[in-house]
């Protein structure tokens, strides 16, 4: 290679040898000063986004348990509204269900949740404060009456351990955080049917278990 | 550092940074993903099992997502060949619904609302379907009334689908190959 087909070398003696420069257009028309600006915003702009995407969680304020919590009170189940074109409790509901929520607090009692069977499918979902399931159930994994007991793993550790007690018909779930949503979802086969499913979901219950 | 002031730099990089994190959270409910035709469906992004992509979503949207032991939701916002769901045209929805105790299939707007109309008919259920002989669904979303499965459109420009899944046998925890065939999404008459 000469020095002339070298176009940094070219730009040197461009530059009449005065001041040693970077090459102008060695790149397409990139001068190597935009190119090392552009590699800067890339490493920058995905430090931003990986640093954003994972402070999300804790910094969103209109989650599913911020949308609730500003309606319903703590420990009591709630009926959530049908949803309707103008109108939702929250988002992307299954308008074929009729739901009732209990926005949970842990930090005294643990939870003891009642929901009885309705007329068709019904479940019961746990959910994080940042609106993530850890557990969830049907009706058909549990019988006529669904009933749950939710508890932190300090509290579960702090169970009195009698076998007669905590045999098969107490089901424990342990949450992961103190505070969180149960969701109960019921099926409404058919249209007439709605308000029977809703009164029979009234009947469901939360409360802290003393 | 010297064409481009650094402030400058700086700006333009948060700024592209939280674009591309503005995108991914308004386009995407999570990385762990399966596809069927036009369907796509999350099976882990509900759950605490669920990728960064998915916590900032469910996080941001506001919504308590299906948990896999209840249900699964599958989303489409196109039908087979690409087009855009078109509330304007008439969209065949045929083939077998995969095995479950019950599924909806839910017509859902732009900004994720139900469609209005004056029958209150917001979508289609495993009870008030219409079957064929082969326990297959023929469901029509048309602007006027169609006889048979007919989900009203509103003349919506832009549509989404929701199929959820509840009670549902099936294993997608693989995430890797394709979901159990849905059923098709085909474009009929576009005026």
């Amino acid at each position: 290679m000469t020095p002339m087909d070298d176009p940094a070398a070219r730009m040197e003696f461009d530059g009449r040898g005065r001041r040693l420069r970077l090459p102008r257009w060695s790149f397409s028309g990139w001068s190597a000063g935009m190119l090392l600006s552009a590699a800067f915003i890339v490493v920058l702009a995905a430090i931003a986004h990986i640093v954003s995407i994972l402070a999300m969680p804790s910094l969103a304020e209109r989650t599913a348990y911020d949308l609730l919590g500003e309606q319903a009170d703590p420990n009591v189940m709630v009926m959530l509204p049908d949803p309707t074109p103008q109108n939702r409790a929250l988002p992307m509901m299954d308008p074929a269900f009729i739901s009732a929520v209990c926005v949970f607090d842990l930090a005294e009692h643990p939870l003891k949740v009642r929901v009885p069977a309705t007329a068709d499918y019904t479940s019961v979902s746990f959910y994080t404060a940042a609106g993530l399931a850890f557990y969830a159930l049907s009706d058909q994994a549990a019988g006529k009456v669904i009933e749950l007991e939710l508890m932190t793993t300090s509290q579960k550790a702090a169970q009195p351990e009698d076998e007669e007690i905590t045999a098969a018909d107490r089901l424990v779930i342990e949450s992961p955080t103190a505070d969180g949503v149960v969701a109960v979802r019921a099926y409404v086969r058919e249209r007439g049917m709605r308000e029977i499913v809703r009164r029979q979901l009234e009947a469901a219950s939360c409360a802290p278990s003393r | 550092m010297r064409l481009l002031p650094l402030v400058f730099t700086l700006f333009l990089a948060i700024l592209l940074g939280l674009g591309v994190t503005w995108f991914a959270v308004s386009n995407s409910r999570g990385l762990d993903k399966v596809q069927s035709g036009a369907w796509i469906g999350w099976p882990r992004s509900g759950t605490v099992k669920a990728d960064p992509y998915a916590r900032a979503f469910v996080a941001r949207a506001g919504e308590l997502p299906l948990e896999l032991a209840d249900g699964l939701i599958f989303l489409a916002t196109t039908d087979d060949d690409g087009h855009p769901l078109d509330g304007r045209c008439d969209t065949r929805i045929s083939g077998v619904m995969p095995q479950a105790r019950l599924w909806t299939l839910t017509l859902l707007d732009a900004d994720g609302r139900l469609v209005p109309n004056d029958a209150e008919r917001y979508g289609l259920t495993s009870a008030d379907a219409i079957y064929a002989a082969d326990g297959a669904i023929d469901v029509r979303l048309a602007p006027r009334a169609r006889p048979g499965n007919w989900i009203p459109t509103g003349a919506r420009p832009r549509l989404t689908l929701a199929l959820r899944l509840y009670d549902a046998p099936f294993s997608f925890t693989s995430g890797a190959g394709d979901a159990s065939t849905l059923p098709r999404i085909v474009r009929e008459a576009c005026p």
